[in-house]
């Protein structure tokens, strides 16, 4: 710590801080407008100017001098407060003030300035800027006109988000803030510059006069979108979700969000909720009453075994606990499942036999505390997109290594240094199984290893998987594997990354095994930047393996439940928020399934073509209705609190099953706060939180691990059938699950599904970019537009689940890997 | 005091005010002289053919009585204007801070008083009803 003397008062501070930040915090406000405290300091606006004694009284920038003991500072002299009126002066002279139609106004750093600063007349005249403003995308507005020329717009686009699309053009009084070429902005659009924005260069276009600043109610949320967890503000007005809102004080990732997470709101008031209970009459559904609708679900429900349920990890830990009780205590059955039955088998399998626990043993927080991360699949950033983030920050910011297992390249590819070894898809484990040989064989194994249980089992599993073998399937030098072996061991803290979802079947517990033992073998678990994460899918995927909403003792699987749909032994299917007809593999056996089942019943927010089957339709809740928590892939629990008012006439998920507890003579806990609770006596982890404790920042729920090798199964190499291409499934960065095709923003940049190929196989079948082709597996075929990207390998193409108009899943019946021909 | 001299005082009074010109206001044939400051009904000034409310909200937002509505569209051109501009009359307590607060003189208030009704619905004016003609 460093003494020093700010303003008069005598205060300390980090030996690594700046001025500003000394100031800060120590409560004494010097004004900034280009400083972020997630951003590199950049001195840039000259707002935060302080006057330091050792410093002869020159002005000098807060924001960019560290504090050295001794500074003797003064933060608010008259030659200082005039100084910054000169600031504000000079950029009045050329900013716009159209603050009447600016969206900015009332949340503008310039404008507030400008107030506190009593900047109320210029002795400059200048000309306005006349520059173009670009309207070229549909989520983000650029007007530089308004722009200070901060920087922090292009700085976070390099520094956090790793995509580099602004940068500065021109010099001097020219200079503005520009694309590639001068271009209009085409980038992954998540609105991080929008974010950090002081003025109104930059605004969010489906926010664009809506409301204003000042008439918004802020509600601290959760995202409802994928596992990172990451927490939101709602900006609320006339009970409508009209925006997200920046905080930069906000959780881990400090109010980062991607594109789904800051543009994908809509969903939430959009007019296409269903806004009552509908029930199958003649054929088709009619309008209903709650009364009718959950009489005739309880009776069809009190009906044991032949009962089964599947839900989305997208409802809270208390609605899937209830949803449970309601199966096992008052239905009496064990067949329930969640994400098709076979996402969540890296944790509830995985990671269950290999560390005696069915989550992660690592968090997010630990990507940075790292020294080399290991990301299997580069698609770890599609799908969690702030996670990629923190990624970016530790490769660049902090000299993390990366080195990434794929089957194609990607975004993370790009990152400074980056390895990437692409494989022949579908050879993920034997890839981390010859990893695991070359570890034994040049005796790169720490001392502990041997002592945990399954060593000697797995030592001789792996002796088919050298490294030379390996080479030869999956297209990957015998070279690189050993290498990259060598550098996780070589590490002294590493970090195993790998997302897994629906679309990942081959993400599976082999994988995850595969990857722990490699974890195990150089000691590089139960460590501060070390373990293996599992990016699970959805917001509550791991809250749903925590409530125990999966398979267990017999009970029948996801996909099984549907096999047995098929078969007419079960009668009666609960679908909660699951859209299966799009999500799960294989459509037209789905399509047979949901037609054979007796009695469909769908709780949905939107009449989903699974809800379109339904013979109830039980329209319910979105996240901002709701008060609950869920646990992020990580196993952060978060509370969240109801964010608007639902309509009349919907349920939440919550009230649903508990009034069909009570229909079938059971009680439910009266609100979601005693259930958690209940919950949280019995999880492990849980222990000790309530709502109340987790309402500002949510808590980790530890995970006590126990090692054990376990001998991973590698599939057989897949090769495509001659003549044709290996397809591979995924998600894309736009859309998780089916929910964002409800978010207006995810649908302006990204509306419809595509195949995307490699420039060689374009070439070769003489495809060119937007063209309409045809692909074509044993199970199907698909109209797909073309995507030629050069991150593709050739032979391989892939294809995202999330599109209900065009579903991957008429062509792909669950393998990783799937043979297809692409023809114009 | 002798008991006459109130009487005769007033009849004094009376009798000036005999001819002295009257102060009732025959309303309606009459119509009495507004004064230059008067808030009456509220109107949006046009100016090249459009309204000149630029629909920064800066009126609602300052209504004590919440009496104003205002919804901001983007037009063609990607100019801010008031795709919706109400006033509920019931509501109005004429104070006039709206034009106060405006920052682009597009509402001023008229001398327009009579704004009497038979509906409820007829009191809420839409921003045709109130752009000046």
């Amino acid at each position: 710590m460093v003494n020093l003397t700010i303003d008069g008062k005598q205060v300390t501070a980090p030996k690594d801080a700046t001025i500003y930040d000394a100031a800060k915090l120590n409560g004494i406000k010097i004004p900034i407008l280009c400083h972020d405290k997630k951003l590199k300091p950049f001195g840039a606006c000259r707002m935060c100017l302080v006057e330091v004694e050792q410093m002869k009284g020159r002005q000098i920038p807060a924001c960019t001098t560290p504090v050295t003991e001794g500074m003797i500072i003064q933060t608010a002299t008259p030659e200082i407060v005039k100084a910054r009126e000169l600031v504000l002066e000079l950029l009045l002279l050329n900013h716009p003030l159209d603050c009447p139609v600016c969206d900015k106004a009332g949340d503008c750093d310039l404008q507030n300035l400008t107030y506190d600063y009593k900047v109320d007349s210029n002795r400059f005249t200048d000309l306005k800027f006349q520059h173009e403003i670009d309207y070229n995308n549909p989520l983000i507005e650029r007007d530089m006109n308004r722009c200070v020329l901060c920087g922090k717009c292009v700085r976070i686009c390099d520094e956090i988000v790793g995509y580099g699309a602004l940068t500065f053009i021109d010099r001097g009084i020219e200079t503005k803030i520009g694309c590639e070429f001068e271009d209009g902005l085409n980038c992954e659009f998540c609105g991080s510059c929008i974010s950090v924005c002081p003025v109104g260069s930059l605004l969010a276009r489906p926010f664009k006069h809506k409301a204003r600043f000042w008439a918004l109610t802020k509600h601290e949320s959760v995202c409802g979108y994928c596992g990172t967890g990451c927490r939101l503000t709602l900006g609320v007005k006339d009970n409508k979700v009209l925006t997200t809102i920046y905080d930069e004080n906000q959780g881990f990732h400090k109010g980062q969000l991607c594109v789904r997470g800051r543009f994908g709101y809509q969903f939430i008031n959009s007019k296409k909720r269903l806004t009552t209970p509908l029930i199958k009459k003649n054929g088709r559904l009619i309008e209903s009453t709650w009364d009718e609708a959950l009489d005739l679900v309880a009776g069809r429900l009190n009906r044991g075994n032949s009962v089964a349920a599947l839900a989305a990890p997208r409802l809270t830990n208390e609605e899937l606990a209830l949803f449970k009780k309601l199966l096992v205590e008052n239905v009496g059955t064990k067949n329930f499942d969640h994400a098709a039955g076979y996402a969540h088998a890296a944790l509830t399998e995985g990671f269950s036999r290999s560390f005696g626990a069915t989550a992660s043993s690592a968090s997010i927080l630990d990507i940075q505390k790292s020294d080399l991360l290991l990301v299997i699949k580069t698609d770890s950033y599609e799908t969690h997109p702030v996670v990629g983030f923190e990624v970016n920050m530790a490769v660049k910011n902090k000299g993390v290594k990366l080195s990434i297992i794929s089957d194609k390249r990607g975004k993370l590819s790009k990152l400074p240094h980056a390895q990437t070894l692409v494989h022949r898809p579908g050879s993920e484990v034997a890839v981390l199984n010859a990893i695991a040989w070359t570890l034994l064989d040049e005796k790169l194994v720490a001392g502990s290893a041997s002592l945990i249980a399954g060593y000697a089992d797995l030592e001789k599993s792996l002796s088919g998987f050298s490294a030379e073998a390996v080479a030869a399937q999956c297209g990957i030098s015998a070279a690189d594997i050993k290498k990259l072996a060598s550098e996780y061991a070589a590490a002294e803290k590493a970090l195993i990354i790998f997302p897994a979802g629906q679309a990942y079947s081959g993400h599976n517990a082999d994988l995850a095994t595969a990857a722990a033992n490699l974890a195990f073998l150089t000691g590089k678990y139960d460590k501060e930047g070390c373990g293996v994460l599992c990016l699970s899918e959805k917001n509550n995927s791991q809250g749903a393996v925590d409530m125990g909403f999966f398979a267990q003792d017999g009970g029948l699987n996801g996909l099984q439940i549907l096999d047995s749909c098929a078969e007419g032994t079960v009668k009666t299917l609960f679908i909660a928020g699951e859209n299966p007809l799009t999500s799960y593999p294989n459509r037209s056996k789905v399509k047979a399934a949901l037609e054979a089942v007796e009695f469909l019943i769908v709780s949905e927010l939107f009449l989903t073509e699974t809800a379109a089957m339904a013979d109830v339709v039980l329209p319910v809740c979105s996240f901002a209705e709701k008060d609950g928590t869920f646990t992020s892939t990580d196993r952060r629990v978060q509370y969240f609190k109801q964010a608007i008012r639902k309509s009349v006439l919907i349920k939440t998920d919550y009230e649903v099953f508990s009034s069909l507890i009570a229909r079938l003579g059971g009680v439910a806990p009266a609100t979601p706060a005693v259930l958690f609770s209940e919950i949280a006596d019995k999880t492990a982890g849980y222990q000790g939180m309530t709502h109340v404790s987790l309402l500002k920042e949510g808590a980790f729920a530890a995970a006590v691990t126990t090692p054990k090798f376990i001998v991973p199964q590698a599939a057989a190499p897949f090769t495509a059938e001659t003549g044709k291409l290996s397809l591979v499934t995924g998600s894309a960065l736009y859309h998780n699950g089916t929910l964002s095709q409800y978010g207006e923003g995810p649908m302006h940049v990204c509306p419809e599904n595509y195949v995307e190929l490699s420039r060689t196989d374009a070439a070769l079948y003489k495809i060119a970019e937007g063209d309409l082709v045809t692909v074509s597996s044993s199970s199907g075929s698909l109209q797909l537009k073309a995507k030629i990207t050069p991150r593709m390998p050739a032979g391989v193409v892939f294809s995202p689940y999330h599109f209900s108009d065009a579903p991957i899943n008429t062509i792909w019946s669950g393998a990783p890997v799937t043979s297809v021909t692409v023809s114009k | 005091m002798n008991p006459i001299t109130p009487i005769i005082n007033g009849l004094k009074i009376t009798l000036k005010h005999m001819f002295m010109k009257p102060v009732t206001l025959q309303y309606p044939t009459e119509r009495p002289k507004v004064a230059k400051r008067y808030r009456g009904l509220h109107a949006l000034n046009v100016s090249h053919d459009k309204a000149k409310c630029v629909a920064c909200y800066l009126c609602p937002t300052v209504c004590p009585a919440k009496c104003i509505t205002v919804e901001a569209a983007e037009d063609a051109n990607h100019d801010k204007y008031a795709s919706v501009y109400e006033i509920d009359m019931l509501r109005c307590i004429f104070c006039g801070y709206c034009v106060e607060a405006c920052p682009v003189d597009a509402v001023k208030m008229t001398e327009e008083f009579e704004l009497a009704n038979y509906n409820r619905q007829d009191f809420i004016y839409s921003k045709e009803r109130l752009l000046v003609k």
